[in-house]
């Protein structure tokens, strides 16, 4: 579904990823972990067209999408749901999931979807008419996980859903991650807390300085000599 | 009683109009974070181009003001390709600086080509709807200035029902608030700023055909406009449309209460210290938010 091949990408001039090869099957959960300010963020920005890649390609759902724009890649099906609360603050619950189904191809299926929607998040459903601004965080990554499911959505690429999140929310948001992922989407998490991650993830990635050090797949996952090295700086 | 009366009609009628002119500027701000000092000159267009409608082929100024709308709304969407869309995103650039002056230069090189075309000269141009109605022994009301703040009132509320209902509209808004998450919606944030820059030009040349007849109609009909547009935005806070509205109407009544109750000289001297303390106390206006830079 997703093909990275060698991507380099930064900001001015200052190189974050420093060449990163991932590939992501149809309906498979791929996750990349590692410590912040390590490039996972910025590799989300340069797959979704936020930024452009250095060099290196990306290939989604087989046509090459390195040189798209952030909104024709919308259109193609390849969500990206930001860091943080990226909402519309001054926007109703409702209004803000609309959007999420802006492309014209979507927005026929918006009152079908936003049900949906509702259903896996009941807690939006309560809050429909109230404005972004006034949603707890918890709620407020709801809604931002939510209006990505707005759109036609093949892959979903979704930073760090637990950041700044109480536990038992992060609880939450994870059941309900995991029921999309059951449901068969394509999904790139990128997440911090490896436990949290492990639990959904058919395959995952350790990013370390802007590269993929480590992969693995299955249950095997990452062993935690690897997880503890790099965060901790613990050699092996 | 009649002062008191002649104020708040006053009010009405400068309110409406300076919200007309200011809100363009305010979405402008708010979706591209430019202060466009090309407004006033697209008052002035407006009503260039209504008179040239007008008196050059005897129809309706009714349909002078649709006119007007459209070439100014061009004329915006036009200075953006021209003057704007080149500067966002380009390295090394401060976008905000760097485009607040390049809408300086449209602003000049508009109102220099309509002075060698036309000249300096003051070009009358004809009241929608003629004749006064009598509110009170001593006070009365223009028909026109009740078209004015009935059109301006009428055409802040269209463009509400449209930022709020339509697809574009909320579009521009979620650009606004959040321009990032806006193009992961898919949102094709360029499409909106063209629209935006539309928009508050096509506002601004529907205020200069209601202005035309009261101030005539030259190539410096759009200073003062200007001016105030500018005290309203700052005391209302960029980019903040409800704001704007509130603030137009309280600068509407301060104008005209000084001018009536003290003397109109002192009308533009009150406003500026009124402006002056407003920046120190607030100086992110009175609904406006701190804001980062952005493009």
């Amino acid at each position: 579904m997703l093909e990275l091949t060698d991507v380099v990408a930064g900001y001015g001039s200052t190189t974050i990823v420093q060449g990163i090869s991932l590939e992501v099957a149809q309906g498979e959960c791929s996750v990349l972990v590692g410590p912040n300010g390590h490039g996972k963020t910025t590799l989300l920005r340069a797959i979704s067209g936020l930024i452009r890649a250095r060099s290196g390609r990306i290939v989604f759902d087989g046509s090459d999408i390195t040189r798209e724009k952030a909104e024709k890649l919308v259109e193609r099906g390849l969500i990206h749901m930001p860091q943080g609360d990226l909402v519309f603050p001054d926007m109703t619950v409702e209004e803000n999931l609309l959007l999420g189904a802006f492309p014209r191809a979507a927005a026929k299926r918006a009152k079908q979807r936003i049900d949906e929607v509702y259903q896996i998040f009941p807690r939006l459903l309560e809050r429909r008419t109230q404005r972004a601004r006034t949603l707890s965080g918890g709620e407020r990554r709801m809604l931002a996980i939510g209006r990505g499911l707005m759109g036609d959505a093949k892959m979903i690429m979704i930073d760090e859903p637990s950041l700044g999140l109480a536990p038992v929310i992060v609880d939450e948001v994870y059941r309900q991650l995991r029921s999309i992922v059951e449901s068969g989407m394509t999904v790139l998490l990128v997440e911090e807390s490896v436990t949290r991650a492990q639990s959904l993830a058919d395959s995952m990635h350790l990013v370390e300085n802007g590269e993929i050090v480590r992969s693995s797949k299955g249950s095997e996952l990452l062993d935690k000599q690897a997880i503890r090295a790099t965060y901790l700086g613990v050699s092996e | 009683m009649n002062l008191v009366l002649q104020t708040l009609v006053s009010t009405l009628v400068q309110g409406s109009m300076l919200a007309l002119i200011t809100i363009g500027m305010s979405l402008v701000y708010g979706t591209l974070r430019v202060l466009n000092m090309a407004q006033g000159v697209m008052v002035m267009v407006g009503g260039v181009a209504a008179w040239t409608f007008v008196s050059g082929t005897g129809l309706s100024p009714w349909l002078g003001m649709i006119v007007a709308v459209i070439v100014a709304a061009l004329l915006g969407m036009l200075s953006y390709g021209v003057g704007i869309s080149r500067l966002i995103g380009r390295a090394g650039v401060d976008f905000e600086m760097t485009a607040f002056i390049s809408t300086f230069a449209i602003a000049s090189i508009v109102q220099n080509l309509v002075q060698l075309i036309y000249g300096p000269r003051q070009k009358d141009f004809p009241v929608l709807v003629p004749g006064r109605i009598q509110l009170t022994e001593g006070v009365s009301i223009t028909w026109q200035q009740i078209l004015t703040a009935a059109i301006a009132i009428a055409a802040l509320s269209l463009l509400g029902l449209f930022l709020t209902r339509s697809r574009y509209g909320l579009a521009i808004v979620a650009v606004a608030q959040n321009l990032d998450a806006a193009r992961l919606m898919g949102i094709p944030a360029r499409r909106a700023y063209v629209l935006t820059m539309g928009l508050a030009a096509g506002l601004a040349g529907l205020a200069g055909v209601l202005l035309a007849p009261v101030y005539f109609v030259s190539p410096g009909m759009g200073d003062l406009p200007m001016l105030q547009a500018l005290i309203v935005a700052i005391f209302a806070g960029l980019g903040s449309t409800r704001g704007t509205i509130i603030a137009a109407y309280i600068i509407g009544f301060v104008q005209a209460a000084v001018s009536i109750f003290w003397s109109s000289t002192y009308a533009m001297p009150v406003l500026y210290a009124l402006i002056v303390v407003v920046l120190i106390v607030r100086p992110f206006g009175i609904a406006g938010k701190p804001q980062e830079a952005r493009l």
